[in-house]
């Protein structure tokens, strides 16, 4: 599997990653290290305490990953719990509606990592 | 700006960010043109900022960090003015963000992702070469020392006051009496506390009142503030504040101050303050000056007469007048030398006083041009006059400082002798005694060159320097000419009587004669010849005679003997 094909499998954007990281080898390098960063992890354990500085900070960081890496659907619902969440700011959705997309995220997570495994096994 | 890869690659960038990806494409983007380091969090990047503190060009901060997050350390930068040159630029994906942090002191942002890295480095070049002219100018506008205005700014901002505010301001000049001595006995560095000191007090002082400062250069400083209504209270405040700084040394200040007036610009104005902080140079009594219209006429007359020296030497305006010198060691005065003059007959302003323009050509070094008259004079005349009347006759002319130090004095005069048919020793040096003070091994080298040349070394106003006794045993002199302030009252106080004959003992001690110049009357004329001495020289005998004067005065010695 190439990086192109991991990224047509995941529903990535593949032309925003290499615009930003230029290169594949460092697009393989960061999307591995997405795998492991555990930043999928930290949102759904954050939703599940509804912690709000917790959610702002680990939805915030996997908007910013997922913006370089071309996860372009990760980043746009991470951006929409980082600004319910942003300090300073009135909440917009009621804790389920957050569950509720959490719940999204993780699939969406969960399918970003499945693919990036495949990539690993067939690389 | 014009500017090579290889000079941006000695340029600096420091990139903070939690995120590894985000560190990982700020360094693919920067790393062709700029060093970079990386920072993970706020800490670590203050760290970094004040361990590069001096060769960072720019930062470039992520806001949402852990342990401490952007604005705490765009909040630390903007509280140490040590880093208020550094400029950052934020990271960030939110646009509230961008405004609370330009508002923080943030010189432009970039937004996430980064995905169009031309934009990227263009803003972080742009933000570097704005950076550094602002400091450029920053370094240019204020001396490093004291802070306060370099001189070009100063006067600038001071034509605008003057300008656009119509403010009248006066115009003060500070000075510190013998700087390059403090340095000389303290060392540079409690110079630089003194000047610092200084600073310090003025912008103090301009804090309560309108105006601005300049260290103008060295150890002046030039303030353009609003009229004070007690000039000697504002010099006070700052000798205080210098005499606080430290009891091992006795610091003085003076001041020149000119006074608003219209029309007048604020150059000029500085012009005139300084002169009369100039007029006060040394003067133990008096430490302030305000420049008014006698100081005015005096100083007009100096440039006059600097300007008029050239056509005074070419039309012969410069006389050489000629007083004669008695030998009294016989039973009869007899003329044995003679010194020559300068007189000046100005055309419009009527004879000069010597007093009025040998101190101001020894101020500026035209005294030169002066002595190389009266050597050339004196030496063309006295030849004339051994041709004419067969008669032993010597003159002696004045040697400035200035003069010691041409590297070709001793041709000069060697083939003036020469040219004349004189021997060396018709032609008699007088070096005053102050002009060995500085420098003395050079002027005593230079002397003992002319005296083995064959020329005779007066010491002229000798007791009116400071000669140690150990020092005077090793100046190369022949003769002692008593400073005049010694005669003057000899007749009517003791101590000057002693005085006198202590300088005649220590000639005696040195084995040379004195010449007493300055006698004016039979009494003191008997005092010196009963006390040992040898030549007088003075009114008592003849005021200094112009040419054809003296020449006569030759003609009765000859016609006596």
């Amino acid at each position: 599997m190439t990086i192109s094909e991991l990224y047509a499998s995941i529903d990535g954007d593949y032309e925003q990653a290499k615009r930003v990281l230029r290169m594949d080898r460092l697009i393989d390098k960061h999307i591995r290290r997405f795998k492991s960063a555990g930043v999928g992890e930290q949102i759904v354990a954050a939703g599940r305490a509804m912690d709000a500085q917790a959610l702002f900070e680990s939805a915030h960081a996997m908007k910013g990953v997922c913006g370089n890496l071309g996860l372009v659907k990760l980043a746009a619902a991470a951006n929409e719990i980082t600004e319910e969440f942003r300090p300073g700011h009135a909440r917009t959705m009621s804790d389920d509606e957050v569950r509720e997309m959490i719940a999204g995220v993780e699939t969406l997570y969960r399918n970003a990592i499945e693919g990036i495994e495949r990539y690993e096994a067939q690389a | 700006m014009i500017q090579s890869k290889q000079i941006r690659k000695s340029q600096l960038v420091l990139v903070v960010d939690d995120m590894e990806i985000n560190r990982d494409v700020l360094g693919i983007i920067l790393e062709d043109q700029y060093e970079v380091i990386f920072a993970a969090d706020g800490e670590e990047a203050l760290q970094k900022i004040y361990q590069y503190q001096h060769c960072l060009s720019v930062v470039l901060l992520d806001l949402i960090m852990p342990k401490m997050n952007g604005f705490e350390v765009l909040e630390h930068i903007r509280n140490d003015d040590s880093l208020q040159y550094l400029p950052v630029i934020v990271l960030t994906a939110e646009k509230s963000a961008e405004l609370r942090a330009l508002q923080m002191g943030a010189a432009d942002f970039i937004t996430k992702p980064f995905d169009v890295h031309e934009v990227i480095l263009a803003r972080v070049a742009r933000i570097i070469e704005l950076s550094e002219g602002r400091q450029l100018i920053s370094a240019a506008e204020h001396d490093k020392l004291t802070m306060l205005y370099t001189r070009n700014f100063f006067f600038e901002y001071a034509n605008r006051i003057q300008h656009f505010q119509q403010a009248r301001m006066d115009a003060v000049v500070l000075n510190i009496e013998q700087f390059h001595s403090v340095n000389a006995l303290n060392g540079y560095e409690f110079g630089d506390e003194v000047l610092r000191t200084l600073g310090d007090e003025i912008r103090a002082f301009l804090q309560e009142t309108d105006g601005i400062a300049s260290r103008f250069e060295a150890d002046r400083f030039d303030i353009y503030c609003a009229h004070q209504g007690d000039y000697q209270a504002m010099l006070n405040r700052f000798q205080n504040a210098l005499n606080k700084l430290s009891h091992k040394s006795s610091i003085r200040l003076r001041m020149g101050v000119c006074l608003w007036a219209e029309g007048v610009d604020p150059v000029l104005m500085f012009d005139q303050a300084n002169a009369a902080c100039s007029k006060v140079r040394g003067d133990y009594m008096r430490h302030l000056m305000v420049y008014d219209e006698q100081l005015r006429e005096h100083e007009l007359l100096d440039q006059r007469l600097l300007n008029d020296l050239q056509r005074a030497v070419d039309e012969r305006q410069l006389q050489v007048y000629y007083q004669p010198k008695y030998d009294v060691t016989g039973e009869r005065p007899r003329l044995s030398s003679a010194e020559a003059l300068i007189r000046w007959n100005h055309p419009e302003l009527g004879m000069i006083p010597p007093g009025t323009f040998i101190p101001l050509f020894e101020s500026n070094g035209q005294i030169g041009v002066i002595d190389k008259f009266v050597w050339n004079e004196a030496a063309r005349q006295l030849s004339e006059w051994h041709a004419r009347y067969d008669i032993d006759l010597s003159v002696s002319v004045n040697l400035s400082r200035v003069d010691l130090f041409d590297p070709v004095l001793e041709s000069t005069l060697s083939s003036l002798v020469e040219s004349n048919g004189l021997e060396h020793m018709n032609l008699k040096l007088e070096v005053t005694e102050s002009a060995y003070t500085e420098n003395s091994d050079y002027v005593i080298e230079t002397v003992n060159r002319l005296r083995d040349m064959g020329f005779e070394i007066e010491m002229d106003d000798f007791g009116s320097g400071y000669s140690s006794l150990n020092m005077l045993s090793a100046m190369p002199i022949d003769v002692l000419k008593m400073d005049m302030k010694f005669i003057r009252n000899i007749e009517h106080s003791e101590k000057d009587l002693r005085l006198a004959e202590l300088v005649l003992d220590i000639a005696r001690y040195l084995k040379v004669p004195v010449v007493a110049e300055g006698v004016e009357t039979e009494g003191q004329l008997q005092l010196l010849r009963d006390a040992g001495c040898d030549i007088i020289q003075g009114y008592f005998f003849s005021p200094p005679l112009p040419a054809d004067k003296f020449e006569e005065l030759i003609k009765r010695e000859l016609n006596r003997a």
